[in-house]
């Protein structure tokens, strides 16, 4: 009974705990995205090149942070890779001739400036970060 | 040698740009380039003095790409590439236009990778994948330059499936060639039988890639024909030089494959067969008829775990037979390697690999191989940078 009482807070535990770090990070996108929310499946299609529209037809763009906090916890949310195996995996579609490597940024400002500015782009900031301009997907 | 030079100056100096975009044009700038040695314990390999310890294999790659319009991309790539004795030079890799119309349809055009199998479009792009050796079998270093890359068109996308998932298709067509200086030909020659000139013609071939509804397993089948192809041929042995034909005749290769990567794990599985019917005609010569036959089978199974998000660890066993040779260790090959590779970064990192080969059929250079054995121990180190 002991066992099972743990397991369950133990469960319980790492939801929450998944639960927030999922909420530290926003996802993106420039005005001209129809939709107001994506699937996590969209969004690593997206993210690792498979896909260059979401389902509602949408171009989408990617645009990724250099570094960080957000940077890392958007690649392990959404995309299952740490940076490493994320940009391996890019540079081996770039050196094939199936993509183009995603644009990096420095801030989370510059993040916002950019996908304000350019049709179909996409990218992620930290919660806390402003974000005028740009319009916030749900993520399912 | 210094050609190699040449080769890592020219990389190290574009990664002094450091990948950039150059943002008013919309190009970017990428490469690698990568380090090996080799040491086995019996038989030289990849026409390399490895039995010594060899550190005769160098790559160096630089690509430029352009994107002028979302759907429009156009790219080129070049290489050098230096393997015991094949290449040392720098060639075009690939240049390709690419319009992707929408998810469903997209076309290049140019030198384009040729996408059969499981990894042949990337098999030459070292920092993609964890191994030092991909199965020999199938994707073979000495001979890989022939298979990867066509002159002509490659038309792609990807169909929904519903809850079924999601069919990714390529068709290709156009020109392929056998370089005279790359695989079996570096054999061909130290006996006497030379090619002027790249055997060239027409191929064509398709591919499927079903994204299945378990989350990471994808599920293919290809199919590369090549039509019957003839190039002229030359004989040489002290005064006796005469001229003749050489046939490729027409020939399928096909290919099925699975892949399932879950979390730190990923597994792969791909059967090939590839046979070929070779003739060499000289009208001149008495007996002056050759034929050559290769039926060979060749299945493997990966599997490789993330122990570290720095550190990968790997298995695969590669096995190939030809069914057209006669009995004995030439007519297969049967390779266990254990594998590691480290990333100190994201564009630096080193891989370690040990194979236990049994049997000859991966193709040794005689020359450097006059009393061959059936077993080889072979450990292949590398290091790289990629930008």
């Amino acid at each position: 009974m002991k066992k099972l009482l743990f397991a369950v807070l133990f469960s319980a535990g790492a939801l929450l705990f998944s639960l927030s770090a999922r909420a530290q990070v926003l996802v993106i996108a420039n005005p001209s995205v129809k939709s107001a929310d994506v699937t996590k499946s969209d969004l690593r299609d997206v993210f690792t090149g498979a896909a260059s529209s979401f389902k509602d037809g949408s171009h989408a763009t990617p645009v990724l942070l250099k570094s960080g906090a957000a940077h890392e916890e958007f690649l392990s949310t959404y995309v299952g890779k740490n940076d490493t195996a994320f940009r391996a995996s890019w540079r081996s579609l770039v050196f094939s001739g199936q993509a183009t490597m995603p644009k990096s940024l420095d801030s989370d400002a510059a993040m916002v400036d950019y996908v304000a500015h350019n049709a179909g782009a996409v990218g992620y900031i930290a919660k806390t970060s402003p974000h005028d301009g740009v319009k916030v997907l749900a993520v399912q | 040698m210094r050609r190699m030079w040449l080769g890592w100056l020219i990389l190290l100096g574009s990664m002094t740009a450091a990948a950039q975009s150059i943002d008013d044009l919309n190009i970017q700038i990428h490469g690698y380039a990568t380090q090996g040695f080799l040491y086995s314990t019996n038989n030289n390999i990849f026409t390399t003095t490895s039995s010594n310890g060899s550190p005769a294999w160098t790559e160096a790659m630089i690509n430029l790409t352009s994107v002028p319009t979302p759907k429009l991309r156009i790219a080129v790539q070049a290489r050098y590439f230096l393997l015991g004795s094949f290449g040392n030079s720098i060639i075009l890799d690939w240049a390709a236009a690419d319009y992707k119309v929408n998810e469903r349809f997209g076309v290049r055009f140019g030198k384009v990778k040729t996408p059969w199998g499981l990894f042949n479009e990337i098999q030459d792009i070292d920092p993609a994948y964890m191994w030092t050796l991909l199965p020999q079998g199938i994707y073979e270093l000495d001979d890989r330059e022939s298979y990867m890359t066509h002159y002509g068109g490659v038309v792609y996308g990807t169909i929904g499936a519903g809850k079924a998932g999601k069919l990714e298709y390529r068709a290709w067509a156009g020109e392929g060639y056998y370089s005279f200086s790359n695989g079996a030909f570096i054999d061909q020659a130290e006996t006497g039988y030379n090619l002027p000139r790249n055997i060239q013609g027409p191929l064509y071939g398709g591919a499927l890639h079903w994204k299945t509804p378990v989350t990471g397993l994808m599920v293919g089948a290809s199919d590369l024909t090549d039509n019957t192809w003839t190039a002229p041929i030359t004989y040489q042995n002290g005064s006796t030089f005469v001229t003749g034909t050489h046939t490729t005749v027409a020939n399928s290769q096909p290919n099925y494959f699975a892949i399932y990567e879950k979390g730190k794990w990923l597994a792969a599985f791909e059967y090939e067969r590839a046979w070929v019917h070779v003739t060499s005609v000289f009208p001149t010569l008495p007996s002056g008829f050759f034929l050559t036959r290769q039926d060979d089978r060749t299945e493997y199974g990966m599997i490789s775990y993330k122990i570290t998000p720095k550190l990968t660890a790997g298995v695969y066993d590669s096995q190939d037979t030809n069914r057209a040779a006669p009995l004995g260790p030439g007519r297969y090959s049967k390779d266990w390697a254990i594998s590691g590779r480290y990333d100190f970064n994201s564009f630096l990192y080193a891989k370690a690999e040990e194979h236990f080969i049994e049997g000859t059929n991966l193709g040794y250079d005689l020359t450097l191989n006059s009393n061959l054995k059936p077993n080889t121990n072979l450990t292949a180190l590398k290091i790289g940078v990629t930008f």
